[in-house]
């Protein structure tokens, strides 16, 4: 086997002898390469974000959801939904290894403000709902144990409800909620999204306001519990989940009449529908692969072709079938180099892009470069044994044809 | 006398050419000896490239006993074909056959490069051979910028890199105007002076003339004369 300077530099000069067929090579293994890694790499992109978002939510690992109505973790509930109630929640606050408690009772409704109308998600809640989901207020203030006690008609709004509203001032301003006018108190802190579910388009009102004046029904929607940091938490679900069957005074074989969703079920969910649609993108993208291996057979085939007497000629001088096999291969290994390096730029370049015009944030990770040239290098040694082999198949006998 | 380089005893070819089957070669026998220099001549046709190609081992023979240095070729591997081409034996061809992107002096390297290492003293050897062969000033010229007489010196040179017992020339003058063949001739009387075995294909009576032994291949054998 021959590898030094001169070697390369033969393999090399062949290949931009023929720079259209060396540029589609690079091209058809590039457009692949760059399909894959930008797939990749906004898949992990958005996973993160997700798995972020989760965490800001302080969905920590010692916190839980409870939602009224057996069922599905995110289907409809199927069975009723009006058993959740606040002295629950009193019970529930009593239990030594639980830190927070924050009820919640919510749903769509239609919201004016000067003759403009949305549907927003509107949720009573209680003061301790900012510290039980890691929340701030970004201007004026949240309402108070006072207001919730006198069913106060004040509203706190996510970071985006005013300007989908046309809000210009905003603090003191009124706007119609359910048919009643609620008084600005505060506006939150921006807090994304969690997949497609736009967290900031949320207002908030007093529990008390919501249960008399806007739903008129004396249940909750559910409940976030928070637990003491170092308890054990699958110990804790479970003694939630008694307590609730036992004061709901469920007889042993019905269902539960609530939903106890985890961290782990939350991630889960989430990154679900992401990955499938990764795998989905990436099967597209493996495919194209394959067919960019096909279009370098091909063109290193007809090259093959158009450089046999050369081929013949390295025969007659003392190469062996091996020489011409590894010289191929060599070659192919360059292409993929270039192919790699420049599918790997180019994806940089596009998730940069996209980022520029979406949420998702560019991640910069060896992985993508891992990638990129692993896929290069597989499909380009696959994809030209066929060629490589060919090439040492030719008979130098045909140098001798008399022209 | 001594142990012949070449000994071929009834070597036959026969090649395919859609249904019809024909020999080209017949029965060939024929001697080489050390210092030889022996031209071939005969009608287009008649089998003198195909012979030329079982002489250099680049195809193999259908039938027949081939010795070479009185080793029988018939039995040997493809590796150990490669290195007797690479070691033993230089070609030139009537169509040159340089590489088109290598300079002179790297086309006269190329078979040190499958001899395994471009040593030091490969390179000097391309520098002197050259040199000799009056290409001083065009090592670094590609083949496109060279005459072809030019060329064909290249390819001498190429072929004696590896300091081979054997030369096989197929016409190495059929492209080549009078002055650059009578160049050429002249180098090859002087590499044989000089001790090299020399095999020639041609059809210029001229040419085989300066060869030390003529032999006429028709329809497949040598005829006695
Ligand atoms: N690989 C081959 N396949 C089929 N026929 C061939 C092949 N090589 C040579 N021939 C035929 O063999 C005959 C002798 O060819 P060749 O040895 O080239 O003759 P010469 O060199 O004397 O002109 C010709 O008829 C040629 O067409
Ligand atoms: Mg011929």
């Amino acid at each position: 086997m021959v590898f030094n300077r001169f070697f390369v530099k033969e393999v090399l000069r062949e290949l931009l002898s023929n720079k259209v067929n060396l540029f589609f090579m690079v091209l058809a293994l590039t457009f692949s390469l760059t399909a894959l890694n930008t797939i990749y790499a906004l898949g992990k992109s958005a996973e993160k974000q997700i798995l972020d978002t989760l965490a800001n939510l302080n969905f920590g690992k010692d916190a839980a959801l409870v939602l009224a109505g057996g069922g599905r973790m995110m289907g409809l509930a199927t069975t009723r939904t009006d058993t959740l109630k606040m002295e629950d929640i009193k019970a529930i606050e009593r239990l030594n290894f639980v830190k927070i408690v924050s009820p919640f009772l919510g749903n769509v409704l239609e919201v004016n403000f000067s003759g403009k109308a949305e549907k927003l998600r509107v949720d009573g809640v209680l003061p301790n709902y900012l510290l039980a989901n890691n929340w701030r207020v970004f201007q004026g203030r949240f309402f108070t144990e006072r207001e919730v006690e006198n069913y106060a008609k004040v509203v706190v709004l996510g970071y985006e409800v005013a300007k989908k509203l046309g809000l210009k001032k905003i603090l003191g301003e009124k706007i119609k909620i359910g048919g009643e006018y609620f008084t600005i108190i505060g506006i939150l802190e921006k807090k994304g999204s969690l997949g497609h579910y736009p967290l900031d388009e949320r207002i908030f009102v007093p529990l008390t306001t919501a249960q008399k004046r806007l739903f008129n029904v004396d249940y909750l929607s559910g409940f976030k519990v928070v637990f003491q940091e170092g308890t054990d938490f699958k110990q804790n679900v479970n003694l939630i989940r008694e307590i609730l069957r036992s004061r709901h005074k469920l007889l042993e074989m019905e269902p539960d009449d609530f939903r106890i969703i985890t961290p782990d079920m939350a991630i889960e969910r989430f990154t679900k529908t992401s990955r499938t649609i990764s795998a989905f993108l990436l099967t597209i993208a493996l495919i194209s692969l394959v067919i960019s291996g096909v279009i370098i057979m091909n063109l290193m085939t007809a090259s093959v072709e158009e450089k046999a007497g050369i081929i013949a000629l390295r025969l007659a001088l003392g190469a062996n079938s091996h020489d011409i096999i590894y010289h191929y291969l060599f070659s192919a290994f360059l292409i993929s180099g270039i192919s790699g390096m420049v599918g790997w730029l180019i994806s940089l370049l596009l998730i940069k892009v996209i980022s520029l015009f979406t949420p998702l944030k560019p991640l910069f990770s060896w992985g993508t470069f891992l990638l990129s040239f692993g896929f290069s290098f597989i499909t380009c040694i696959i994809f030209s044994i066929f060629p490589a082999l060919k090439a040492s198949k030719i008979n130098p006998a045909i140098l001798l044809k008399s022209l | 006398m001594s142990k012949p380089l070449i000994q071929l005893i009834d070597i036959r070819k026969k090649f395919q050419s859609g249904k019809i089957t024909y020999e080209v070669l017949k029965g060939i026998n024929l001697e080489v000896y050390m210092g030889d220099f022996l031209a071939i001549m005969g009608p287009s046709g008649g089998g003198k490239s195909t012979l030329l190609n079982i002489l250099g081992l680049l195809d193999r023979p259908d039938s027949g006993l081939y010795l070479f240095e009185g080793r029988e070729v018939n039995t040997f591997s493809e590796k150990e074909l490669s290195r007797l081409r690479n070691q033993k034996i230089g070609f030139i061809f009537q169509a040159f056959h340089l590489i088109p992107w290598a300079t002179a002096l790297e086309n006269t390297l190329l078979p040190a490069l499958y001899g395994g290492e471009i040593t030091k003293e490969k390179i000097q050897r391309a520098h002197e051979l050259l040199e000799k062969l009056g290409l001083g000033d065009k090592k670094n010229h590609k083949p496109a910028e060279l005459s072809g007489g030019q060329q064909q010196r290249v390819a001498i040179a190429r072929a004696l890199i590896n300091n081979p017992t054997l030369l096989l020339a197929d016409e190495p003058t059929g492209n080549l105007d009078s002055q650059s063949s009578e160049e050429v001739i002249k180098i090859f009387e002087n590499l044989n002076k000089e001790g090299l075995t020399i095999i020639m294909v041609t059809h210029e009576r001229e040419i085989a003339q300066r060869a030390k032994k003529i032999k006429f291949l028709k329809d497949g054998k040598f005829i006695e004369d």
